[in-house]
């Protein structure tokens, strides 16, 4: 059963120029699977919106759809991000027209330098090169925001960091890049309670000073006190069945997804009925449950 | 700086030196340590067929720096002499877009000798190298270690031989060659030999040929870079610790710079 509850999302109103990423009817595939099956989102400027759902079911393949990740293949919808074809773009130019990916699992890029990296990715972004002197003040302040080590700006990408250093470095990139939508796709894992408060102060931060949007995945409500999504999308099954506001995520947090659901008539993902069927097996009604399935 | 038209003998002098090879003849040229440290910058400009000789005698420390600027094809045969308790290290940076054929011989002759063999190269057209480290004497090392990136039309091979003789007892012998790969149309031979005929010895090679991760490129690409810059960048990573392989820092922030502009032309 399919049942998606509309919710309007919008900041401004009508007439207004804000940057808007719009997401129609998307289809995705992986080799032939389909992976996202229809799904719809609009985020407005300057808003926060968290993606929820159970595990495997696209959350992650959203993002990266959106990002431009070849593995990924479109193979219906469209996707508009402040009135250009997202779809039309490659990877390096839906970078440049403000979308950031901070990615669940960054990769290592041995030989080349965070600094040598960033200075490149900015240069991309601007008519003349940044000046040296620049950089380096906007890149120390960056490591002192993110409490990393000071040898950063010298390290080989990724190489060597923890999982923590990992996320951590995704967020100075975010910082020294300032998209003006970024997606965070379960960047709080890896994370310990205070690194976690620093991403956040750091996230925070930059949304005062730029207005970026927000598209967050995760599963944990504690960052999400922190982040403070106004607006909830839960993704089952390739497809968002249920909308709502922040509240929704601190709901599903504390309830699981099983009451969305019941309450929804919506048909739980394959996984979750495959372990309620297990967890039947085990129980007094085993007996009955193998009669059964011999019949 | 020391311009070298003609065939010379050179007597090197203890510290940081550089030479500049400037002339369309053949030409052959002798190198010789005695104890000591050296740090030798040989930047080729222009030459026929070179024919380098280097000697270092007993308790000498070298570090030579052979660096390829030429607009055309190079040929070069060298010869590496290393004699008791000398440690020699050559490296050759090999990264403009003309065919290179060079051949190397390094002889370790003596009791604690050591040598080196490093290559940084950016391959674009034909690079064939032949290098040959043979430990002759007990108790010597003999290395090698290549640096290669491979771009579209670049054909790159190279035999490496690390040879431990007879007699040449608690000897050592490694290597390592890295070669990326960005395009098709190109052709990288990689081939690692170890030829040991003594029995107390250590020896060991590594070898990695291997197109560009396609998960990186998309993360580098994430991040606003085309791919042309994504090549650089990554060129860059493997090519650019050559450029402070000799400690005069002057000389590092030119060769840099020098490599960054190669490089972002790709």
């Amino acid at each position: 059963m399919n049942c998606v509850l509309n919710v309007t999302i919008r900041n401004g109103n009508e007439g207004d120029c804000v940057r808007t990423l719009e997401i129609k009817d998307l289809h995705v595939s992986v080799e032939d699977k389909e992976i996202l099956k229809g799904v719809n989102l609009t985020i407005g400027e300057n808003e926060v919106h968290a993606l929820m759902g159970p595990n495997g079911n696209g959350k992650s393949t959203l993002l990266a759809a959106i990002m431009g990740n070849p593995v990924y293949t479109v193979t219906q919808g469209s996707i508009i991000y402040d009135g250009n074809d997202v779809l039309a773009m490659p990877v390096n130019e839906r970078s440049v027209a403000g979308l950031f990916l901070a990615m669940q699992y960054p990769q290592e890029i041995p030989g080349v330098t965070n600094s040598d990296f960033l200075r490149a990715a900015m240069n991309v972004r601007r008519e003349s090169p940044v000046p040296l002197f620049t950089f380096i003040k906007s890149m120390e302040k960056t490591i002192q925001d993110l409490q990393m080590k000071e040898d950063l700006a010298h390290r080989f990408l990724n190489e060597g960091f923890s999982g923590g250093e990992k996320k951590r470095n995704e967020i100075v990139q975010m910082e020294m890049l300032r998209p003006s939508l970024a997606m965070l796709d379960e960047i709080d894992s890896g994370l310990d309670v205070d690194a976690m408060h620093i991403v956040a102060n750091a996230i925070n931060n930059l949304r005062q000073e730029t207005k970026m949007s927000l598209m967050i995945v995760s599963h944990y409500e504690r960052f999400f006190e922190l982040i403070e999504p106004q607006y909830t999308h839960v993704l089952v099954d390739g497809k968002v069945v249920l909308e709502g506001d922040g509240q929704l995520a601190r709901k599903i947090d504390s309830e699981g997804y099983d009451w969305i659901y019941d309450e929804y008539g919506i048909e739980a993902p394959k996984e979750k009925q495959k372990n309620k069927r297990v967890t039947n097996t085990i129980g007094t009604c085993a007996v009955r449950t193998a009669a059964e399935a011999k019949k | 700086m020391d311009t070298i038209h003609m065939n010379t003998d050179i007597q090197l002098s203890q510290g940081f030196s550089q030479y500049v090879i400037d002339t369309h003849r053949d030409i052959e040229l002798t190198f010789s340590a005695d104890a000591g440290e050296y740090e030798v910058f040989v930047r080729i400009v222009n030459a026929g067929k070179l024919r380098i000789r280097t000697f270092a005698y007993e308790d000498a420390h070298v570090k030579y720096l052979f660096w390829n600027d030429m607009n055309h094809a190079c040929d070069v045969d060298e010869t590496h002499e290393v004699l008791r308790n000398a440690n020699v290290e050559v490296a050759h940076a090999e990264i403009n877009p003309y065919a290179v054929k060079r051949n190397t011989y390094m002889a370790l002759r003596d009791t604690g000798a050591i040598g080196h063999l490093v290559s940084s190269s950016l391959v674009a057209s034909d690079k064939n190298y032949t290098q040959n480290v043979v430990n002759f004497a007990k108790h010597t090392t003999g290395l090698i270690d290549n640096f290669a990136v491979v771009l579209k039309g670049g054909k790159l091979y190279v035999d490496a031989i690390g040879k431990i003789v007879k007699g040449a007892s608690r000897s050592e012998s490694h290597q390592k060659s890295r070669v990326m790969c960005f395009d098709d149309g190109q052709s990288s031979t990689v081939i690692p030999e170890l030829l040991i005929d003594e029995n107390d010895v250590q020896a060991s090679h590594a070898l990695t040929i291997g197109r560009i991760d396609r998960e990186q490129l998309y993360y580098l690409q994430s991040r606003g870079l085309d791919q042309r810059q994504c090549t650089s960048l990554i060129s860059a990573g493997y090519m650019y610790p050559i450029t402070v392989f000799l400690s005069d820092e002057k000389l590092q922030e030119q060769l840099h710079a020098e490599m960054e502009a190669k490089l972002i032309n790709l």
